[in-house]
Order: C-alpha cells, then structure tokens, then sequence
C-alpha cells in the first residue's frame, strides 16, 4: 500500500480528517443464513477529497454508501464526520443515487426544494441558495419544466442542486452516472465533478468503471470480494493542470493507473 | 416552432390527421343513426315484434309521458345520486384502507386471506343481508354499490401503493423523512394514476351494484323503472330507461377522465 501524504486541516495541532470510517462490518441475516458483505473497514477522507470506492461486484461497495447515509446500521463500527461520531439523520451528508429520482409529479424547482420541504428548511435564504445554484448552473428557465421535458444532464443536474441544497458537507454518489448512455455519461460526469469541485465538497462514490474512477477521484480505494475490506488505496495524481475527468483521460499516467488498478481488481471472466 | 409557417409536407401531414379524425367521428355517428333507423323501420314493417324489442318512436313517446308526469329526473337523479355516493365512499374508504395496510406491513399479512375472500364472493349475494341490517330504502342500494367497488380498490390501490419505486423511497429516507412524509411526498402522489385508474373502474361497478339494489328495495330510479317496465310488460320504457342509463354511464365516465387529465397533466 503507498504511503498518502496527509494534507487534512490541522486544528489546535491534531489532524482531523473530514470522514473517518472506523471498523465497520456488516452482516446480514435472512432465513437461509448470515452472509458476511463487509469485514474491519477503516478509511480516512480528507476535506474537499473526492475518491471513489471500487471493487468486484458484491463486494458491498453500496452497502458500505448506505452506511455512511445512515439506512442501514451497521453491524459494528462507528462514522465519524470532524471527529464527532455522526448521529443520523445526518445533515452534513448528501446522497445521491444510480438514477436522478427525480419526481415526475413535480416541477423541476419542486423537485429540488423537496429535502428543504422534508427538513422544514425551506425559509428566505435557502430558497435564495437554490435559486443562486439553478442559475449558476443553467436550470433557472428550466424551473417550472416537469423531469420528462429535460435530458438526461439536465436531470442529474437538477438531481445534484437538490442535495446540495441542503447543504452538505460530504457527498455520497451511488454510481451516479450509471443510467446514463456512454457520451452523455462523459459530459455529465464533467459537468457534476465541476460543481462538485466548486461547492468545496467532500464527495465519497461508488463506482465499478475503472476509468471513470480515475477520471474523476484524488484517491481510490479497492475492496476486496466478499466480505469487502479495504485491499489497497491508491493516490491518483495525473500531474496535469486545470483537472476536469475528461482531460484526466488525456493524461499520459491515466493508463498507468489503469493497469495498475485492471491487475488489482482481479477481474476473472468466470 | 408555432410562429414558423410549417413546411407543405408537415401541412399535409396535419390535414390527413385531422381528415381521419373527422371520419371516425362521422362513422360513430353513422353507426348510431343507421341503428335506429333500420330499428324503426323493421318495427314498423313487423320484421320484428315491437311488443318484444320495442321501437325508438315509442321510446320518445314514453319518454315525453314520464317526463310531462313530472318524474323523469328524479328517477334519472335517484340513481346517480346513489351511484356517485357509492362510488365516492367506496373509493375514499378504500384508499384509506389500502393506506393503513401500507403503513402496517403486520396488519397488510393478517388481512390477506380475508381481502382474498372478500373479493372472490360476489358482493350481490351479500344484497338480502343488508337490506335486513340497512333496511328496506336508499341505503342498502348505496352499501351494495359501495361493497362492489370497496375491495376492488383496496386491492388495487394497495398494489399501487407496494409498487412505488423503492429508491425514490429511499431518497426521502437520506433526506430524514419521516412514515408519514414519505407517504405524503412520495407514495400518495405516485400512486395517483393507480387511484384515478381505481375511479374509473369503480364508476362502472358502482352502477352495477346501485342498479342491482334498485332491482332489489327501490321504489325510484331508473334501476326501478327497468324492472317496474319488465314486470308490466312495458318493455318501451325499459329500453327507454337503459338507454337513459347509457348515456348517464358515459357522462360520468367522461367527468372522471377529465378529472384524469387534470390530476397527471405531468404525464406525457
């Protein structure tokens, strides 16, 4: 495993991360047995890091996500967000899913608000706040269109401004492009790690393309099969300026990377 | 788009669309007009017996007696006023159910054998025991339209309920939501198409059971007047009363369409 240069923010002289996972472990318990999905997870993410959790399918890359957004409890383990143990529901942490979600009932505008709505936040400055971001990032003439008027960019946009309308401070992103076909897939992923990048966000995805991976994480991390547990970090550092995923693909060390992370992974075609 | 003149062969397009709408509407009509006329006429010619299938010119005829009597509308209002309220309760009643059924995934299994049951037995047989617990008058014709259209939208509603999307679930879930907010945020309005598709069926079987209760207590309506006809022999004013019922039928099937279209205008 390399050795990570830490560059977490130091208070009164002790380094705190921004999300810290402690030994977590989940099992699960049906009629047929208990199977173990994940085994001693330990992770530590930096503020405003993005890395992406990879690994072989069913590994419990997204049981670990719904743990970190508190709808499955763990079975052991503890989260801890600026080193306090974080108490759910939790207000720091957004999450978003494979698909936008987005309602079909309710205008564009409604559809962001509804978390707001949810948590009873929906006053003069939060309303400003999405109001600011819809235009910022080109939904405002867009506001009282319904999900199906919009294309597939559009919808993960909106679906993104809807949870950072809450303002969180971590981001949880469950394969978020996934639904997406492969071009639209490469401009949305753009388009959301620019926003991402410009909130000053902390995000954490799940992914299992390698490549989109790189592209857009500063750290990977790789499971191993079930039980999943953390077989390797990897740094990425492309050593290009101005980084957005789709320049990352251009970067001489992006296949590097690649190969690196193909032989780490294992893949077997069984 | 709309202030650009179309090209000629989108124009054309267009006039073909509205020609075959127009001929559809035309055959419709023609359909009912040929219908009746060739009734008429075989009536009159004794092709047929009149006495047996009556004729559209002793309809009317019966139709200006009831109304000059003065009874007309009431007996057209009884029975819409016992179909609506049937299928409004048995609707409403029914949403409530499948909701509690929703909320409680223990009381939704204990109910299930019973809700089976309840739908396999022909509710008409249950007709003689409301009539001695309601008594012999409007009522038992409402809780016999109600107790068709009940179960029917408890089971469908509660199937529509069950079938909304478990992530769009989950959603609300990370944003904190409580049972009640996602029911109100997520499973009520998504389940509004399945509800509405519950109404319009429900019009239907409403009119079954309002028309079977007349057959059974009443002394107005037209479920009355289709069997007071029969057992008279006056077989004009049963035609006359079904087509009225028809038409009625329709217009009521209409209003919750519309109602449709108001409810999901997000829809296409």
């Amino acid at each position: 495993m390399q050795q990570r240069i830490v560059k977490s923010k130091v208070t009164g002289g002790i380094i705190v991360s921004k999300l810290e996972i402690q030994n977590i472990s989940m099992t699960y318990h049906t009629k047929e047995g208990e199977t173990s999905a994940l085994s001693d997870i330990n992770l530590k993410v930096e503020d405003g890091e993005f890395i992406t959790i990879i690994g072989p399918s069913g590994c419990g890359k997204s049981t670990l996500l719904s743990i970190f957004a508190g709808l499955i409890e763990p079975s052991n383990g503890k989260i801890l967000i600026d080193d306090k143990e974080i108490k759910y529901p939790c207000s720091q942490i957004g999450y978003m899913l494979q698909r936008d979600h987005l309602f079909e009932w309710r205008t564009i505008y409604k559809n962001i608000i509804i978390g707001l709505e949810i948590q009873n936040k929906l006053d003069k400055d939060s309303i400003e706040n999405v109001e600011n971001m819809m235009k910022k990032y080109g939904l405002s003439s867009f506001k009282n269109y319904y999900p199906h008027q919009l294309s597939g960019g559009m919808r993960q946009r909106a679906a993104l401004i809807r949870t950072l309308a809450l303002n969180p401070e971590v981001l949880l992103l469950d394969e978020p492009f996934s639904a997406l076909d492969y071009q639209t897939r490469l401009a949305v992923s753009d388009e959301i790690y620019c926003i991402i990048k410009n909130e000053c966000k902390t995000a954490i995805m799940v992914s299992h393309d390698i490549a989109e991976a790189i592209s857009l994480s500063d750290k990977i991390v790789v499971l191993t099969k079930r039980p999943g547990t953390v077989k390797s970090i990897h740094d990425i550092n492309l050593e290009i300026e101005n980084r957005t995923p789709l320049k990352a693909r251009e970067a001489p060390k992006f296949r590097e990377y690649f190969n690196t992370l193909w032989k780490e992974l294992d893949v077997h075609v069984e | 788009m709309s202030n650009e003149p179309y090209s000629k062969e989108h124009q054309e397009y267009l006039k073909k669309a509205k020609n075959r709408k127009t001929a559809i509407i035309i055959t419709q009509i023609l359909i009912l007009v040929i219908f009746f006329v060739q009734w008429e006429i075989t009536a009159k010619l004794k092709i047929v017996d009149p006495f047996l299938v009556s004729q559209p010119s002793r309809i009317i005829k019966s139709l200006v007696k009831i109304y000059n009597e003065g009874t007309l509308f009431r007996h057209i209002w009884v029975t819409c006023y016992e179909t609506i309220v049937g299928f409004v309760v048995g609707t409403l009643l029914g949403i409530l159910i499948a909701t509690i059924l929703w909320w409680s995934d223990f009381i939704c299994k204990v109910l299930d054998p019973y809700l089976v049951v309840l739908n396999a037995l022909p509710k008409i047989a249950l007709g003689p025991i409301i009539i001695f617990w309601a008594g012999n008058n409007q009522n038992s014709i409402i809780i016999i339209a109600l107790m068709i259209s009940l179960v029917v939208t408890i089971i469908s509603v509660l199937s529509g309920f069950q079938e909304v999307d478990e992530d769009k679930i989950k959603l609300l879930k990370t944003f904190g939501a409580n049972k009640f907010q996602i029911l109100r945020y997520v499973v009520f309005p998504a389940s509004i198409p399945t509800m509405i598709s519950a109404l319009k069926i429900n019009v239907g079987l409403s009119w079954v059971g309002v028309i079977v209760g007349e057959f059974l207590v009443a002394q107005e309506g037209l479920g009355f007047l289709i069997v007071f006809g029969g057992q008279v022999a006056q077989l004009d004013m049963v035609m006359m009363s079904i087509l009225i019922l028809s038409l009625v039928a329709y217009l009521m099937y209409e209003v919750v369409a519309l109602f449709e279209k108001k409810f999901v205008k997000w829809k296409s």
